[in-house]
């Protein structure tokens, strides 16, 4: 049976080639839709992959932040993050944990420095506490922070220093060096000397600031202050917006990440703990999502080129009507004449499927480097084999399944019928 | 007993609304070995008649035996086989595959009996050397005249080396040296290799290298007659 399949590949092979035109545009019709199919594929991977590396390359494969309750998958819904309470040294002490940075944030009464007139300017504001880790271990996470010329970012073991967004600067009046005052629980006060202001945010390099620090970037409307100052002034921390923390060598984050959501709930916390892979999880569902749909869409013109093997493979089995009855008459089975007219359009599938494969690439890696280009990112050409290997045999299966109706009629016809046809 | 015989046998087919009485009660016997002809005018019933001594079709009525074995009691896969290893057909329009060179032509048969391909490779050449056209044997039908491709014809029917040949008209196309040639090789089929020919014809000439002549007239026989037996 293989060696006949052989024989009747080469059959196909001939037939084809005799009728090169209606051949080539029948293989047209199968590739055009082949292309798009590949095309899109390998773009949507090229995608997923693209944004895998700059989430590993930003977020650290080795990190993992701690959320409040369910909204990391809320977020994607209404994109604001809930406040929560947070043991920050307990967490440190869990296993595994290397380091760890929370940021907190609260409104309170700000007093600025005297002005000239001896009246100082105050008002609510938004006080941000950082860990100084976040500064020195997450730099990757919290991107850039760029302080004015002149000034500096507070320093671990800092308590009394304050970063002044350009705007709240501006508006309480206060330099690098002045006085301020923040007020919080009860009687408490905390003087600050102000050490440094930010830099107002640079419009033009805003992609580049990686992930935000909370719900916004560093914003010129916040107080920033080191996080033991915000113990001082608020007690425990129950208003913080984001933890991040980073696993020990030799641990895997999955597990350390689990275990501290499993400790920290036990306390009566609701977090839930992100890894790296949650997030590009999270964000492939989506691509593929969206990549599948197009391809779908895709598919219709695949169902297009089936319908227009499935004309070629009519016409050919009425013109070789005489022929069929010729093998029928010197001993062909119906199942070799089915055969027979399966390979060939099979082998059309398969042609159209070469060249579809072939184009789809070349078009996803021009496609590549334009929104590479674009977004000013190194995309990935994905052309995996197993991409390849299932386009080239589904390409051949889809040309043998148009086919399969004429290929039955001819194998159904008799002899005589099939003989007697002019 | 008679390698083929035929008892009484109709045959009706629906062409249209019209049910058309091909053959009417037809009685023939044919021993092996045997050149016999087939004559008779246009609808006289002479390709159904082939179509049914070649196993292709099956009479309506009667009985079509083959060594004694009643077609109608086979099986598809059966008559399948017979066709393949029993039978060789010669046709009037050659009916050659034309994609195909003269080599795979008569190669045809033998890859639907799954022979493998360097027997089936050497039984082709030396066939087509028995017809005369080893040279011919890479060039495809369009590029060979009627009489070679009548000639590449029945190296085909010879393939699997079958007991009969039925030609049907196989001077019909052909001018009458290629006609004459092709006939001698028909004779020389029965004569030195023992196989029963079976020729349905117009031509005289066909007629005349026939032990028998068996003429037909509405579907039924109306008369034999010995042939000729001289060289065309």
């Amino acid at each position: 049976m293989i060696a006949i399949l052989k024989d009747f590949f080469f059959f196909a092979a001939q037939s084809i080639l005799h009728r090169k035109m209606r051949s080539w545009l029948t293989v047209i019709g199968v590739f055009i839709g082949i292309t798009a199919v590949v095309a899109l594929i390998s773009i949507g991977l090229g995608l997923n992959r693209t944004i895998d590396e700059q989430v590993s390359q930003v977020f650290g494969v080795d990190t993992f932040m701690l959320v409040s309750g369910d909204s990391f998958r809320q977020r994607r819904h209404n994109g604001t993050a809930e406040e929560y309470a947070l043991d920050l040294e307990l967490l440190r002490s869990i296993e595994g944990v290397k380091v760890a940075a929370a940021i907190r944030q609260r409104t309170g009464f700000v007093v600025g420095p005297a002005g000239p007139e001896g009246k100082a300017k105050q008002g609510f504001l938004t006080v941000m506490g950082l860990s100084p880790e976040l500064m020195t271990e997450f730099s990757s996470f919290t991107g850039p922070l760029d302080v004015e010329p002149g000034g500096r970012l507070f320093e671990p073991g800092e308590i009394d220093a304050a970063v002044l967004g350009s705007e709240i600067a501006e508006r309480l009046g206060a330099a690098v060096g002045d006085e301020i005052t923040i007020a919080g629980d009860g009687d408490t006060e905390l003087r600050m000397r102000v050490v440094g202001i930010m830099a107002p945010p640079d419009e033009a390099k805003g992609s580049e600031q990686g992930f935000s620090m909370g719900a916004s970037g560093p914003d010129a409307d916040t107080i920033y202050v080191p996080y033991a100052a915000m113990d001082r002034l608020w007690g425990d921390a129950d208003d913080v917006l984001l933890t991040l923390a980073r696993v020990r060598k030799g641990y895997d984050v999955d597990q350390v990440a689990d275990r501290v959501e499993e400790e920290l709930n036990a306390r009566g916390a609701k977090l839930t703990a992100v890894t790296y892979s949650d997030i590009s999880d999270a964000i492939g569902t989506m691509t593929s999502t969206v990549s599948a749909s197009l391809a779908g869409i895709a598919g219709i013109a695949l169902l297009v080129g089936a319908v227009g093997v499935m004309n070629t493979m009519f016409t050919s089995v009425l013109e070789r009507t005489r022929e069929i009855g010729v093998m029928k008459a010197v001993g062909a089975k119906n199942v070799h004449i089915l055969l027979i007219f399966l390979i060939e359009s099979g082998m059309m599938g398969l042609v159209g499927g070469i060249v579809g494969t072939g184009l789809g690439l070349g078009l996803s890696a021009i496609a590549s480097a334009f929104i590479g280009r674009f977004f000013g990112v190194h995309m990935a050409v994905v052309a995996s084999p197993a991409l390849i290997v299932i386009t080239l045999a589904g390409s051949f299966l889809l040309g043998a399944f148009a086919g399969l109706w004429p290929a039955r009629r001819a194998a159904k016809l008799t002899p005589v019928e099939a003989l007697r046809y002019e | 007993m008679p390698l083929l015989d035929l008892k009484g046998v109709t045959k009706e087919y629906r062409l249209g609304k019209v049910i058309v009485r091909a053959l009417r009660g037809l009685d023939l016997r044919i021993d092996p070995g045997e050149i016999v002809a087939i004559m008779g005018p246009s609808g006289s019933g002479k390709s159904t008649l082939m179509h049914i001594l070649g196993a292709l079709d099956l009479p309506t009525g009667g009985a079509a035996l083959i060594d004694g074995q009643d077609l109608k009691s086979l099986k598809e896969r059966e008559l399948v086989r017979l066709r393949g290893r029993r039978i060789g057909f010669v046709f009037q329009t050659f009916n050659l595959i034309q994609t195909m060179t003269a080599q795979r032509n008569v190669e045809l048969p033998m890859i639907f009996q799954g022979i493998k391909r360097a027997e089936r490779a050497r039984r082709a050449a030396e066939l087509l050397e028995k017809v005369g056209l080893a040279e011919r044997r890479s060039h495809k039908p369009n590029e060979l005249s009627g009489g070679e491709r009548q000639r590449v014809a029945i190296a085909r029917a010879l393939a699997n080396d079958p007991e009969i040949i039925l030609a049907d008209e196989p001077t019909g196309n052909l001018d009458s040296e290629s006609g004459a040639q092709i006939l001698g090789l028909l004779q020389r089929l029965s004569r030195e290799d023992g196989k029963t020919v079976i020729i349905v014809t117009h031509d005289p000439d066909a007629a005349a290298i026939a032990d028998r002549i068996i003429r037909l007239k509405d579907g039924a026989v109306i008369g034999e007659s010995a042939g000729g037996d001289r060289d065309p």
